[in-house]
């Protein structure tokens, strides 16, 4: 007797089917649904897995501590780090998923979204993105992440006075990022006895650098910052150790990916970024330190950290909406966050000012021996 | 849901005006510009600055959008003239590339790489309306004057181009006026699109006209079928629609939902390539290897 056949139709509409079998299981445990948009394809998704692990790794410490009354599920949509896709996952995170908390990265992509969480009141986190004009996006849009133009004023005294580099050459690109550094640049140098001998922007698909170090070279410059993101980063460093440039090259957050610190070319390279001392006594960066190894393998950086704040925040803030008997939404966690402003933190306190932007402590750090290490 | 589709439907509609406008040239005229992207970011800068500066009415954003990227259709329309076939591909990438580093650095204008945003929702009479019922309105005259121009006396001189340029001009017809005509109708149907889609977004950079922007628009003409009134509208849809498909597959880990769908997405659009030469929608006689 022949057995039930499938023929293709039949396939086609199971497969069609299938998108709807997950809702119909969630409905079962009504989880809080918080959605990452990050880039997972292309150039740029060595960023967005390291953005997720971060914020898995919270949300393991917020199921493992009951922190909160019903579990946390994690959404990741797309961005590609552009604005279409972005718009198409922030929808589907808030209309499909109905997010409570969204972790966004990359400044064209929070920019996309902003309007959309700003409708829906639904927060929107970044924790990668540092060009200065995110900061004030939407009252529903916050950064953990120290911004930009903040980081400069960290790296210039120790430039000057650590390493008595005054005279500093920029590789900037050509964006709101760039600019804002360039700005920054300019007016925190002669404040602190140094000088700006030579800005040189580069377009954003740039690959070829060569023309530019040679022009940076003619400045004689005691140390070049570097003010580009992504793969970018990496390859202007080549090209000036490439072309003979020895002097310190120094930059901000973004350096604090594996792709540089695994790079012969970046050893010796400075970079700031928010306080992260693995090895102290901080109960909860230890614990964060500690788990992340365990669970991949490897000693969490910067990004892990901030997107682990990102995540663990919405258990803190959610946390105390729940002991007010309030419902868990974006105006509610909005409110619970403007009232408690001072939140313990990986790295630790974080506060927070009116326009949801966290300031904390930071320090600078060296590429050696391929690992990045505090120094001051 | 239902705003995910609605907003879905409204990105299928803009990306049907720029599939359909674009196959108004590539299939009917036989000219393959790989710059349809510029237009597309003509009308949407153009179309952002009256609502940011002047007044969030759709119908004037359109129509200044329009006058922008057809009034600029020339520097399409000039290469088009003098070159054809791969060589105009190569014009229009050449074309592609400096408008995309223009629209970088022209920072008043276009707010370089930071983009424009805060671009007001569209208003009629005061009132805000969605962007979706304007989608569909504009697509549906972009298909109705295609349809029109397709059986008249202008499409077949286009067809005529397309398949023998030289026996067209040698019959009388006006070759130059024709391609001419064409790519500014093709082009100010995309700064439609353009200023549609500034107004949806409420934001809008450099990185939605890139060339990879123009080569998906290229996509969704050939993979819906060239030189068919619907194919361009059935490419836009699947194109935009199995992304935002693949992404319900429950299974896939967090930190791997990116590299599975794009796989999935790749090897969808070749194996539909491979049974469809010809397009969803086109004639499956044609497109098939000879050999």
């Amino acid at each position: 007797m022949p057995g039930p056949k499938i023929g293709r139709r039949g396939a086609l509409a199971a497969g069609l089917a299938l998108p709807f079998i997950r809702p119909a299981i969630a409905q079962t445990a009504e989880p809080y649904v918080m959605g990452s948009l990050f880039p997972m394809s292309g150039p740029s998704a060595e960023f967005g897995e390291a953005f997720t692990r971060g914020a898995q790794v919270a949300l393991q410490h917020i199921a493992a501590d009951n922190l909160l009354r019903r579990p946390v599920r994690l959404q990741s949509e797309d961005s590609q780090a552009l604005p279409q896709p972005s718009v198409v996952g922030m929808n589907k995170l808030i209309s499909v998923d109905r997010a409570h908390w969204v972790l966004v990265s990359w400044t064209a992509t929070s920019k996309a979204v902003a309007p959309i969480g700003d409708r829906a009141k639904t927060i929107m986190v970044n924790g990668g993105a540092v060009g200065p004009d995110l900061a004030g996006l939407s009252p529903y849009f916050w950064n953990v992440i120290a911004l930009a133009h903040l980081e400069v004023q960290v790296m210039v005294p120790f430039l000057v006075r650590q390493r008595n580099a005054r005279r500093v050459a920029l590789i900037y690109v050509d964006d709101p990022l760039g600019d804002g550094i360039l700005g920054q640049l300019r007016g925190t140098l002669p404040r602190h006895g140094g000088e700006l001998v030579g800005s040189f922007s580069v377009p954003r698909a740039a690959q070829q650098f060569g023309p530019v170090v040679a022009r940076v070279r003619q400045t004689r410059p005691d140390a070049v910052y570097v003010a580009s993101f992504g793969a970018q980063n990496a390859q202007i460093v080549k090209a000036l150790r490439d072309n003979g440039v020895t002097q310190t090259i120094c930059s901000y957050s973004a350096f604090g990916i594996d792709s540089l610190r695994t790079m012969p070319e970046a050893e010796g390279a400075l970079f700031t970024s928010q306080k992260l001392d693995l090895t102290g006594a901080h109960a909860l960066t230890s614990r964060f330190a500690t788990d992340f190894r365990a669970r991949f393998g490897q000693p969490p950086l910067v990004y892990h950290a901030n997107y682990y704040n990102a995540a663990y925040l919405f258990g803190l803030l959610a946390k105390q909406v729940e002991t007010a008997g309030g419902t868990v939404n974006g105006d509610s966690l909005r409110a619970a966050m403007l009232a408690t402003r001072k939140f313990d933190l990986v790295g630790g306190e974080g506060e927070f000012d009116e326009q949801g932007n966290m300031l904390t402590q930071m320090q600078v750090n060296e590429i050696r021996g391929q690992q990045f290490v505090a120094i001051g | 849901m239902t705003a995910f589709l609605l907003n879905l439907a409204t990105l299928a509609a803009i990306s049907g005006i720029l599939a359909s406008t674009l196959n108004f040239i590539v299939g009917y005229a036989g000219i393959f510009s790989v710059a349809h992207a510029v237009f597309f970011g003509l009308g949407a800068y153009g179309g952002a600055q009256v609502a940011l500066l002047l007044v969030p009415d759709p119908f004037l954003a359109c129509f200044v959008a329009a006058l922008i990227a057809g009034g600029l259709s020339l520097c399409l329309a000039l290469p088009a003239l003098r070159v054809r076939g791969e060589y105009f591909v190569a014009a229009s990438l050449g074309l592609q590339m400096v408008a995309a580093t223009l629209f970088a650095e022209l920072k008043p204008l276009t707010g370089g790489i930071g983009g424009l945003v805060g671009i007001p929702r569209p208003e009629i009479f005061g009132t805000v309306v969605p962007v979706l019922p304007l989608a569909l309105a504009a697509l549906a005259l972009i298909l109705f004057l295609t349809a029109r121009l397709q059986r008249g006396a202008f499409g077949r001189t286009l067809q005529s181009i397309r398949d023998a340029d030289s026996a067209a001009e040698a019959l009388g017809k006006n070759v130059n006026a024709a391609k001419t005509l064409a790519v500014a109708f093709a082009c100010a149907g995309a700064g439609v699109a353009g200023a549609l889609y500034a107004l949806h977004l409420s934001f809008i950079n450099v990185e939605s006209f890139t060339l990879d922007q123009s080569i998906q628009i290229m996509a969704m003409v050939i993979i819906g079928g060239t030189g068919t009134l619907w194919g361009p509208l059935v490419g836009a849809i699947m194109l935009l629609s199995l992304p935002a498909v693949l992404s319900f597959i429950p299974f896939i880990p967090p930190t791997e939902v990116g590299a599975v769908q794009q796989i999935i997405y790749g090897l969808a659009m070749t194996l539909l390539m491979i049974f469809r030469p010809a397009g969803l929608v086109g004639d499956q006689t044609k497109g098939r290897s000879t050999s």
